[in-house]
């Protein structure tokens, strides 16, 4: 009876929705390619972060650029954050690359050693974008991977802060903390029995994150010392992080030690912690939840001399894949996104930095304090931007598979900190004896 | 199954009739899944970097050695893999048995409530994931909410961070999903059970206990052994909910060995090192598979 | 006196084991749409809503506008149908030579079916990768029917041959007599016969295309052709945080199945035994 009565029709109208929308599909994409003429150049796109918030920055953009440029159609391919480093590396593997890819700065060394990436200096050279774009975002790109070359545009830049409210803040009396004793201190103000001071990334992404605190707290300016030392295991690593995760539980949740960016942004929009360490890249989500008034973003604190440290090579590129027939159509994309139209929109969409610095006078620019905030770090003269080891192939890996599950296992107690930064200062030394021993002989 | 008997045979060719019919499984198989575990095989014997081509070369048995001497993480996270196969399909078992044997009764709307209780099977891990993380949540989630309303707890948990119930927080939710497996296969054998054997044993006084012990059970073994083989080598190889609910944390509390594979070669990229831990899990489930069979009798009465 | 026991009894050890079986299984699934049904302010507040105070469906709205969600959802069920389809013929065929005949190499063959079970799929990606693209169906709906097939096939065989052998040699033999060819005797008197058999095989390999993220994402390089679990898993990455819209998506992904579980269930567990008395 239920089945014949109720599941029937059910089914019938989903099959025929199906072939509807089916038609429809077929239909709009029939007609699509039949405008474009035999000699369309069809290049493929990666976008790396895709989801309900970039893909239709990017859907907007390519379509600007197919009507700008009718000989060139672009195939935008998403593919989800957590997996795209896999997709691409397995790409790589089976020599089946896009032609044209967002690529993380971090990649570039090791896409570059697979010979994966196309060398862009010469494009650049002659493009009227050199000297638009931001000089020491270039120069870094280079000197990052072993040949020196410019394998990646930067299309938009980032960087990490506090995020704070605002609000509380304000009704405590309490000013925004500039150094790292405001900051401890700021955290025990702020909380009280309905809300908690502040939130630790426990999980997956938070050794990244807390390797930026950690050098935003001593101030080391250079990953490994003159003997090769990995300068996260030095003392003054231990008593910050002694004074960091004494916070954990007293003036922050217990399940911080699984928190990934989901779980921490949430307990932030929620009204249930004061603080949250991210980037400026999750104004949009803060923006949802709150008033203007109610939320900044502050700098990570000064080191005790009164020096920003931040963590260089925080931008994504669009690279050009070694594997394309077009690379002149190719370029022609790159450029196209980093002109200071598509990059002013796309980062205005997305809340971060935009590289080219036609964009930087916008009036959205002027307008929007998170992104000055960012600015009072990058355009201070004594900002130190430290250089992380990406070219080491295990970096990435190290700090997926030995520091994160190591965060953990202090937060609970099974390892000191003592322990913890010795077993990731040595697996850093390890592997940079190793690639030092391939690439000097 | 075991009639040797063929006093008559009715078809041509019938010498050729099997092997014909499995043909085209066993060259889908070949190609498509043979060729690609020879690979990693191959790949145990190489140091073999996607991401590193610059330190390729042969290995011979190094990985197979680092696994035993060095690797901190291989013994911890095999003793997890075993407690994690051992309470998944203990457990799936006895509830999958309770579930057949209720949805056996004979009442009112047994279709519907049959088809609702055999849902979960056909929920993905990555769906599971986030209905149960939404539930598991510390600030939004309604267990706690629940439990504190109940007076159980004072204030929130966090069920997933804590070294203590992070696992078993799993488990249950994996549990949830395992069950109806174990519900429809077992209701199937027990379907099959005739209803004169338990009409004979009523008859010759025996009670429901022993009617289960002495008709239902027996009559269920071939069914169970097999299903919990399955169910060992599949929840062994299963990492959805591991991976979206605890990425293995915290502390590794939750990384089984096939977490700590995928961690390594598919979310790293050393894939040589992988491989063998790879080859490893194989022997070991192999070495299993043989010795369950043999030891539970499987097809003997 | 009698009576009475015989009735709590009942109670005790019927309706209130199935009371909280279903509650058991149930819950979560109502939580979730619970959480699809409310706005995202909703989803957030304190205290907690049990039943949506004011449902919307801006959620599902959302999950199935953005990002092609309706194009992943058909992709989804041409690969579900097409394997489906595969895989039943490939382990009737199979499942029959296991359970009507003794040949040299059946244990081999049994072995190497549990074998395949053996590996985590992720360690097999890149050699399928290219593997399909060497025969150019990278981003084609056939290699996803392909691998799944084989991936699926181990599993239904062994099905498959269990449902057979339940099923009385004797009438096949009948209709031998009667002329029929071996293939009109499977098609006329086992397929049949063999029903349930046939729909447990074609709803486990549904449910398992219609869930698998990891080849589905690794072997498809077409925004056009990925599955509905890989849309999905847009919707958890970096920077994108809304709970509403994945539990919406997450209803979307269940309904399908859900309604293949309402028709299946009479025929996967009338199984084995009950195709013999048929």
């Amino acid at each position: 009876m239920f089945k014949k009565y109720f599941l029937t029709p059910i089914l019938m109208i989903m099959v025929l929705g199906l072939v509807a929308c089916g038609n429809d599909g077929d239909e709009s994409s029939g007609s699509g390619t039949g405008k474009v003429s035999e000699d369309v150049v069809e290049l493929t796109f990666w976008d790396e972060n895709a989801g309900p918030q970039r893909t239709p920055i990017w859907e907007e953009l390519i379509e600007r650029f197919e009507a700008e440029n009718p000989d060139i159609s672009i195939e935008y391919v998403g593919l989800p954050n957590s997996s795209s480093k896999s997709k691409l590396d397995t790409a790589i593997a089976a020599n089946n690359t896009p032609d044209i890819g967002s690529v993380q700065t971090s990649w570039l060394p090791e896409f570059s050693a697979r010979d994966a990436l196309l060398p862009l200096d010469d494009y650049f050279a002659d493009s009227e974008l050199s000297g638009l774009i931001n000089e020491g975002a270039i120069e870094f790109n280079k000197e990052i991977v072993a040949d020196s070359k410019l394998y990646g545009i930067p299309y938009t830049q980032n960087l990490d802060v506090i995020w704070i409210r605002s609000d509380w803040f304000e009704e405590a009396s309490l000013d925004a903390p500039e150094t790292w004793d405001d900051f401890f201190h700021a955290v025990e103000a702020m909380t009280d029995s309905e809300r908690y001071g502040y939130t630790i990334r426990g999980g997956a992404g938070g050794s990244i994150q807390l390797q930026r605190l950690m050098f935003a707290y001593t101030g080391f300016e250079q990953y490994f010392d003159e003997d090769g030392n990995a300068v996260v295991g030095d003392p003054a690593n231990v008593e910050f992080l002694e004074r960091y995760f004494d916070l954990y539980k007293a003036y922050t949740p217990e399940s911080d030690i699984t928190n990934d960016y989901k779980e921490m942004i949430a307990g932030f929009d929620t009204g249930v912690v004061a603080m949250v360490h991210h980037n400026i890249g999750s104004f949009g989500e803060h923006n949802k939840a709150f008033e203007p008034h109610q939320f900044e973003a502050i700098p990570l604190p000064k080191t005790e001399d009164g020096r920003y440290v931040a963590e260089g090579g925080n931008t994504i590129n669009v690279a050009i894949f070694n594997s394309t027939e077009h690379p002149d159509e190719a370029w022609r994309f790159v450029e196209f996104i980093n002109s200071a139209e598509s990059q002013s929109y796309w980062n205005e969409q997305v809340g971060q930095i935009p590289t080219n610095s036609e964009v930087l006078e916008m009036e959205w620019i002027q307008d929007a304090p998170h992104i000055e905030t960012a600015f009072e770090v990058y355009d201070d003269p004594n900002t130190i931007l430290y250089q992380p080891p990406f070219y080491l192939p295990d970096y990435r890996s190290i700090l997926d598979n030995i520091v994160d599950p190591g965060i953990q296992a202090v937060m609970s107690g099974e390892k000191t900190i003592e322990e913890f930064l010795t077993e990731w200062a040595t697996a850093m030394e390890e592997s940079e004896a190793k690639y030092k021993e391939v690439f000097n002989e | 199954m075991g009639d040797t008997a063929k006093k008559s045979k009715p078809f041509k060719y019938d010498k050729w009739i099997p092997y014909l019919f499995i043909l085209p499984s066993t060259l889908i198989i070949v190609a498509f899944l043979f060729y690609p575990i020879g690979t990693v095989f191959y790949y145990s014997f190489q140091n073999y970097d996607i991401s590193a081509p610059f330190y390729n070369s042969f290995a011979g048995f190094d990985n197979f050695i680092k696994i035993f001497t060095e690797d901190e993480q291989f013994f911890p996270s095999l003793w997890t893999s075993v407690k994690w196969v051992v309470s998944q399909v203990g457990l799936q078992l006895i509830f999958g048995l309770i579930f057949a044997l209720l949805l056996n009764q004979t009442f009112k709307l047994r279709g519907l409530v049959r088809a609702i209780a055999f849902i979960p099977w056909a929920i993905s891990g990555v769906l599971a994931s986030v209905m149960w993380a939404l539930l598991y949540n510390e600030h939004m989630g309604v267990f706690n909410d629940l439990l504190m309303k109940l007076g159980i707890i004072d204030e929130p948990k966090a069920f997933l961070a804590s070294t203590s119930s992070a696992f078993i927080s799993v488990v249950i939710a994996e549990l949830w999903r395992g069950i109806p497996f174990f519900a429809i296969t077992l209701l199937a054998s027990l379907q099959s059970i005739p209803g004169e054997l338990y009409e004979a044993a009523a008859g010759d006084g025996a009670n429901k206990l022993r009617q289960f012990f002495h008709i239902t059970l027996p009559h269920l073994k071939n069914t169970i052994v097999l299903t919990t083989l399955l169910r060992t080598v599949w929840e062994f190889n299963n990492v959805d909910l591991i991976f979206n609910l605890t990425g293995g944390g915290p502390a590794q509390s939750t990384t089984t060995l096939t977490m700590y594979i995928a961690n390594l070669a598919v979310y790293g990229s050393d894939f040589g090192y992988g491989s063998a831990l790879t080859v490893i899990s194989f022997g070991l489930l192999f070495i299993f598979a043989v010795l369950y069979l043999k030891l539970s009798r499987f097809e003997r009465e | 006196m009698l009576n009475v026991k015989k009735r709590s009894n009942k109670i005790l050890f019927f309706y209130l084991p199935l009371t909280l079986m279903l509650t058991w299984t149930i819950f979560p699934i109502y939580w979730t749409i619970n959480t699809a049904l409310k706005s995202e302010g909703d989803i957030m507040k304190r205290p907690l809503e049990y039943f949506p105070s004011a449902p919307t469906i801006e959620n599902f709205v959302m999950a199935w506008n953005n990002v092609g969600f309706a194009t992943f959802f058909k992709n989804s069920l041409v690969v579900g149908i097409s394997t489906v389809l595969v895989v039943i013929v490939l382990s009737i065929l199979s499942g029959y030579a296991l359970s009507r005949y003794q040949f040299k190499g059946k244990r081999s063959f049994l072995l190497m079916l549990l074998s395949t079970q053996f590996i985590p799929r992720a360690m097999l990606i890149i050699p399928l990768f290219i593997i399909f693209k060497n025969l150019g169906l990278i981003s084609h709906p056939l290699s996803l029917i392909i691998t799944y097939t084989a991936v699926e096939i181990p599993f239904t065989t062994i099905l498959m041959s269990g449902f057979i052998s339940n099923i009385p040699k004797e009438l096949e033999e009948a209709a031998a007599v009667d002329g029929c060819t071996k293939l009109q005797a499977i098609r006329y008197v086992l397929l049949p016969l063999a029903l349930p058999g046939i729909v447990a095989t074609g709803v486990f390999t549904f449910i398992y295309t219609w869930n698998e993220f990891l080849l589905a994402l690794m072997l498809t390089n077409e925004q056009t052709r990925f599955t509905l679990p890989v849309g999905l898993s847009f919707m958890m990455g970096e920077f994108n945080v809304n709970y509403g819209a994945l539990a919406a998506g997450s209803v979307i992904a269940l309904v399908p199945a859900v309604i293949l579980f309402a028709y299946a269930q009479k025929h996967l567990v009338s199984g084995m035994g009950g195709a013999v008395k048929g």
